[in-house]
């Protein structure tokens, strides 16, 4: 996903001249395409997310469009005021990248952990959050959010995460409908997907086919699918790689608060807690019961 | 105007500034007494920007980052002609566009809103880069408190203009050496501003913050140094001008009472610069 993004980036600097690159002093060798062909456009702050942010801030208000970079959990937590009332408050055309979400640096330890980047970043006005699952995503969805005339969140996992097929196109602002089913749906956020995905190739053999979506828009949410889907089936289940405050599953209890007719909703996904232990990704996935085999399992329990 | 001219301004911004926090019941007079000279010396012509159209693209870029201070804003604004006198009444009022602390979807003439600290000199950063960028000739000036300066990331930001040699950037420190609820050097350690500027490889001047011949050629000689930023160090006092509320504490916050404005305006021996006006009719 990282080459997806870097990539991209360069494809929507050469269309907007007005496109300005700030790294939190990360992405070593990443964005080297982009300071030879951009020059001045690209920027290194430092380890300075304050300073990061701000001048991104500055950029904007000068009429550029600035992609701020560093990686998720220090660029959401650290400069959170900056983001608030510097970005926000003013609505400026400021993406800010959050490179390895969730556990992606899961055994670099809790420094590195963003569990809580969905709730920062949604709880802010102003804000579209976006989280992608596969560079197909990366590609699609940053067009769309540099083209914003405010404030955006985007996350960028890894490297070499794997492609997945859809039945249709990544839209901002609409969930993805990954796998056509029937009976439950599965709704997604970023990467899990394809953890999701895995779950279903396992559930073939006892022919459950969920009906899976992407939600990688978290915010705004796409409520005019969730109604309509909620009238398909009679449980979703939410999977997210998020603490269980201010997520996915988060935005989704808000939604299905308001339904008349209301869906069940159960969620997997890490507790409420530190995630210690320097597992690997995999590792706490599995020991917090939301990894291919714990998913197949509650909707083979679901379908019963 | 020159110096003369505008020490003479001086006292009507003054009683102006403690008239709005009478009013508004808005405090924060030290600041605001401690940084007028310094607003007003800046809108006396040394800023490119024009009240007829303050926001034309190759205008100067003024960042009043100690929000809270701002009754010496907007007495300039208005004495200058960017807002009108009659707005002043409405300071700290129900829906007014001059709150407490700017803001810039009340008031969209301002570059930014303020009021939490430690913002201004990053934002200003950013700017000062993009307008180079644009090849623009606009400069980008920063007004900071002193106790703003206790904020790290004024310091991020100031690390970050030296590195990409902002020349086009002058932060102006208004050195008045109280802070909310203790005195500046204490908490810094007497470590001074101006060896803490040119450390982090910046021009820095120290003037008189209330001696307009020094403030206008400290302006006039921006930028002190080609490829660097210029730091102005300005030393003044907080609460100039009323002999009981200079140089304390007290008045960072004290809303002046009656008493209080009738005989700070006898000893400047002005008035504000709204209240002679005629009242509105029908309001």
């Amino acid at each position: 996903m990282r080459k997806a993004f870097s990539d991209t980036l360069v494809k929507v600097a050469e269309e907007n001249p007005r496109l300005a690159f700030i790294t939190g002093d990360l992405g070593f060798q990443l964005f080297d395409e982009f300071h030879a062909r951009f020059g001045a456009r690209y920027i290194n702050a430092g380890v300075a997310e304050a300073q990061l942010i701000n001048a991104a801030a500055g950029l904007a208000a000068e009429g550029f469009h600035s992609v701020a970079y560093s990686i998720a959990s220090f660029v959401t937590a650290r400069p959170f005021e900056q983001i608030r009332y510097c970005v926000a408050y003013p609505n400026l055309p400021v993406t800010i990248v959050g490179a390895g979400r969730g556990l992606t640096y899961a055994n670099a330890g809790v420094s590195h952990h963003a569990l809580d980047d969905v709730a920062l970043m949604t709880a802010i006005p102003n804000m579209t959050v976006v989280i992608p699952g596969e560079p197909g995503e990366i590609e699609q969805l940053f067009p769309q959010v540099t083209a914003l005339p405010g404030p955006a969140y985007f996350t960028v996992g890894r490297f070499g995460e794997p492609r997945y097929e859809a039945e249709a196109p990544a839209v901002l602002g609409m969930a993805r409908l990954l796998r056509k089913g029937d009976g439950i749906a599965i709704v997604t956020m970023g990467e899990m997907a394809g953890e999701v995905l895995n779950a279903c190739k396992i559930l073939a053999a006892d022919k459950i086919t969920p009906v899976v979506y992407q939600m990688h828009t978290v915010k705004p949410l796409d409520t005019a699918t969730l109604n309509a889907l909620a009238r398909q089936v009679k449980t979703i289940l939410v999977v997210e790689e998020h603490l269980p405050m201010g997520g996915l599953w988060s935005a989704m209890t808000n939604w299905s608060a308001s339904l008349t007719k209301p869906v069940q909703l159960i969620r997997l996904g890490p507790p409420d807690e530190f995630a210690l232990g320097n597992l690997t990704r995999d590792g706490f996935r599995r020991r917090m019961g939301f990894d291919a085999t714990a998913i197949a399992a509650t909707c083979r329990r679901l379908s019963q | 105007m020159n110096a003369f001219q505008l020490q003479q301004k001086a006292r009507e911004l003054r009683a102006t500034c403690i008239q709005l926090a009478h009013d508004g019941r808005e405090g924060h007079l030290n600041g605001a007494l401690s940084s007028v000279d310094l607003v007003s010396a800046l809108y006396a012509g040394w800023l490119r920007i024009s009240p007829d159209d303050p926001t034309e693209e190759g205008r100067d870029r003024f960042v009043f980052s100690k929000g809270h201070a701002c009754t010496s804003l907007y007495a300039v604004l208005a004495d200058r002609g960017f807002i009108s006198k009659e707005l002043l009444k409405q300071y700290a009022r129900d829906k007014t566009p001059l709150p407490s602390h700017p803001c810039i979807h009340a008031l969209p003439i301002l570059e930014c809103s303020s009021g939490s600290l430690g913002h201004g000199l990053g934002v200003a950063t950013g700017r000062s880069y993009g307008l180079r960028l644009k090849k623009s000739s606009a400069r980008v000036v920063v007004l900071l408190g002193d106790g703003e300066c206790n904020e790290g990331s004024t310091w991020e930001a100031a690390m970050f203009a030296t590195a990409n040699k902002l020349d086009n950037l002058l932060a102006i420190v208004d050195y008045n050496r109280i802070q909310s609820v203790g005195r500046t050097d204490q908490l810094n350690g007497f470590a001074s501003y101006e060896d803490k500027f040119r450390a982090f490889g910046w021009a820095v001047q120290p003037i008189d913050g209330h001696d307009y011949t020094q403030i206008l050629e400290a302006l006039d000689a921006f930028p002190l140094a080609r490829g660097k930023p210029t730091a102005i160090i300005a030393k003044t006092t907080a609460g100039r001008g009323v002999s009981f509320m200079e140089d304390q504490v007290l008045w960072h916050y004290r809303v002046p009472s009656d008493d209080d404005l009738a005989r700070a305006l006898v000893e400047l021996e002005a008035q504000p610069i709204h209240v002679a006006l005629p009242q509105e009719v029908g309001t």
